[in-house]
């Protein structure tokens, strides 16, 4: 009995962020979400639930997170269009060289920390970036970006429509659970001593460069399977997946959710999103200048995030109860 | 026995020499105190212990293996833990995982890909963090943030840490500075009440300190040994009161 409530316990996170996902086309639509919406929240709850394994535990702040998001999804469509339709060895594959690529940025750009190391992953996003537009143009399509591709396929399956959005909510569900478990174990705590106290975990035994690279691996493949999905979800690789405004964009989704508290940021992905494609209809351009006023205002009276006035105003609620 | 056995160490920043030929040897189960005045390479010397400053010449030997070129996780893995100036701790985290990690890091060495293992799942090891904490007098305060402490608390809460990994040799840089009378004197007790097989190496200024813990005192005057010996023959030794208070006026 313990250990079932246990599992409860540890997963209701996991459990409410499910019922969310799953009912989500009955009740998006209402709230005008046009479809697809939906499945592009559920591709960046993945990129910023692995964001945050990487800048919510152990601190560091990566401004070239898109490199990753952006590599695996030009992989996926090269896949898809050269190899087989089928997206399972197309995301395997994209998955698997984005990681090599963290790999080695990660050896290069965990020896410095703060400023340093965020200036260093930009400058490798960049250069993915230029690289993309002039000497991989011929697989990469430059600026007109990468089209073509066949309608992916899962197996037999056409991945088109409300299927692939239960692809990606099913692989959000899974890759949130996973997030879970990792802050869970003596490996989130390792990594987020570093973020506390770096010298003191060295000096307890602790190599805290392997779990820094460690977490900014993990992060890199979560933003990989975000690319590729978004190959999945749309048929188009354009070299703004590689941009810094793209790796800007993850830094703002967390930071209005709330670092390091993983669910905080999925919310900020969701804000942004369907504020970015909902209200710019009324808004227009002037949404950039909302979004700023929001980010501001967050940072200012709010460095928690969303997830800081949650826990506000479950404190006032709960304590005018016992006050009355 | 000699537990640590620094042979001519050598060490200078630019110019400035600091340290010059050390010769240390420290006894297994000894408590051995270093002093000297400011700026004589007290904690210079320590911190060659700990890996963190490599010094030009020498050699440094504990129990057997050396300890030059040797990263600071992997000399805390040997069994050398240091309690810093000022406490070091985890202080976004509560007592509990700041003593946690040490326990972990003690199973599994510098790194485990242990990713999806339950912390809490593994009782034994909870509970042993839970003895130490106890141990150290800090059992009301197991699940507030290490931050909120009092200084005090802070530093017990940091040798809570250092001796959870079991440590051979514990190093302390000034245990006591900053301390108010009475938590000197409880910090005086925990030492002393502290397992006798844990070699220990203090660093200090308050004699008073010095004298109720060490049973050998090392004297660092420029970087070099000015004198070696129990209390009781560096209280008098005519090399040290010079090095603390300058030429005696004749």
């Amino acid at each position: 009995m313990i250990t079932q409530n246990n599992f409860w316990q540890h997963n209701k996170a996991v459990f409410i962020f499910a019922l969310v996902a799953l009912t989500m086309p009955l009740w998006f639509p209402l709230m005008g979400g046009y479809s697809g919406l939906d499945t592009k929240i559920m591709i960046f709850c993945i990129f910023v639930v692995g964001f945050d394994i990487l800048l919510g535990f152990t601190g560091y702040l990566s401004f070239g997170h898109a490199a990753f998001f952006g590599i695996s999804a030009y992989v996926t469509g090269i896949m898809l269009k050269s190899f087989s339709d089928n997206i399972i060895p197309a995301i395997i594959v994209a998955v698997a060289a984005a990681t090599l690529v963290a790999l080695i940025i990660g050896l290069l750009t965990l020896k410095r920390t703060g400023i340093y190391f965020s200036i260093l992953t930009l400058a490798f996003a960049e250069m993915f970036d230029s690289m993309a537009m002039s000497m991989l143009q011929r697989w990469t399509g430059g600026e007109n970006g990468l089209t073509g591709m066949p309608t992916p396929m899962l197996f037999d399956l056409k991945m088109q429509g409300d299927t692939v959005f239960y692809f990606c909510a099913i692989c959000a569900i899974i890759l949130f659970y996973l997030a879970k478990r990792i802050e869970r174990s003596p490996v989130g705590l390792m990594m987020k001593a570093i973020k506390c106290n770096q010298t003191r975990l060295e000096y307890t035994g602790i190599n805290a460069r392997k779990y820094k690279l460690l977490a900014f691996v993990l992060s890199a493949m979560y933003a990989a399977i975000a690319g590729a999905l978004m190959v999945v979800y749309e048929p188009f690789v354009g070299h703004e997946f590689l941009g810094w405004h793209q790796s800007g964009e993850v830094v703002i989704m967390s930071v209005i959710g709330g670092v390091g508290t993983l669910v905080g940021p999925m919310l900020g992905a969701a804000f942004m999103l369907y504020f970015e494609n909902v209200m710019s209809v009324d808004l227009g351009e002037q949404w950039l200048l909302v979004l700023g006023v929001i980010f501001m205002a967050v940072v200012i009276f709010m460095p928690g995030g969303f997830m800081e006035a949650i826990a506000r105003l479950k404190k006032r609620f709960f304590t005018t109860i016992d006050g009355e | 026995m000699a537990i640590l056995d620094i042979h001519q160490v050598s060490l200078s920043f630019g110019g400035l020499q600091a340290l010059q030929n050390v010769h240390l040897k420290i006894e297994k189960g000894s408590t051995h105190a270093l002093i000297g005045p400011n700026g004589a390479g007290k904690s210079t010397l320590l911190n060659v212990l700990t890996g963190m400053l490599k010094p030009d010449d020498g050699s440094v030997m504990f129990d057997g293996k050396p300890l030059l070129n040797v990263n600071s996780y992997d000399i805390n893995q040997l069994g050398i833990a240091k309690v810093f100036q000022t406490p070091a701790i985890f202080p976004e985290m509560t007592v509990l995982q700041n003593v946690t990690i040490p326990v972990f890091a003690a199973r599994d060495g510098s790194f485990n890909f242990n990713m999806f293992e339950g912390r809490a799942k593994q009782r034994p090891l909870i509970e042993f963090a839970e003895q130490q904490i106890c141990e150290l007098g800090l059992e009301d305060h197991m699940h507030d943030l290490a931050g909120s402490l009092s200084r005090g608390d802070k530093r017990r809460l940091e040798m809570a840490i250092c001796l959870a990994n079991k440590p051979r040799l514990l190093l302390l840089d000034e245990p006591t500075a900053g301390m108010a009378r009475h938590e000197t004197e409880k910090t005086i007790e925990l030492l002393k009440s502290m397992d006798d097989g844990i070699t220990k190496v203090i660093v200090e200024h308050d004699m008073n300190v010095v004298f109720s813990l060490a049973e050998k005192i090392s004297v660092l005057s420029q970087g070099q040994i000015i004198a070696e010996g129990s209390p009781n023959e560096i209280k008098g030794h005519p090399k040290v009161i010079e090095a603390y208070l300058g030429e005696a006026q004749v």
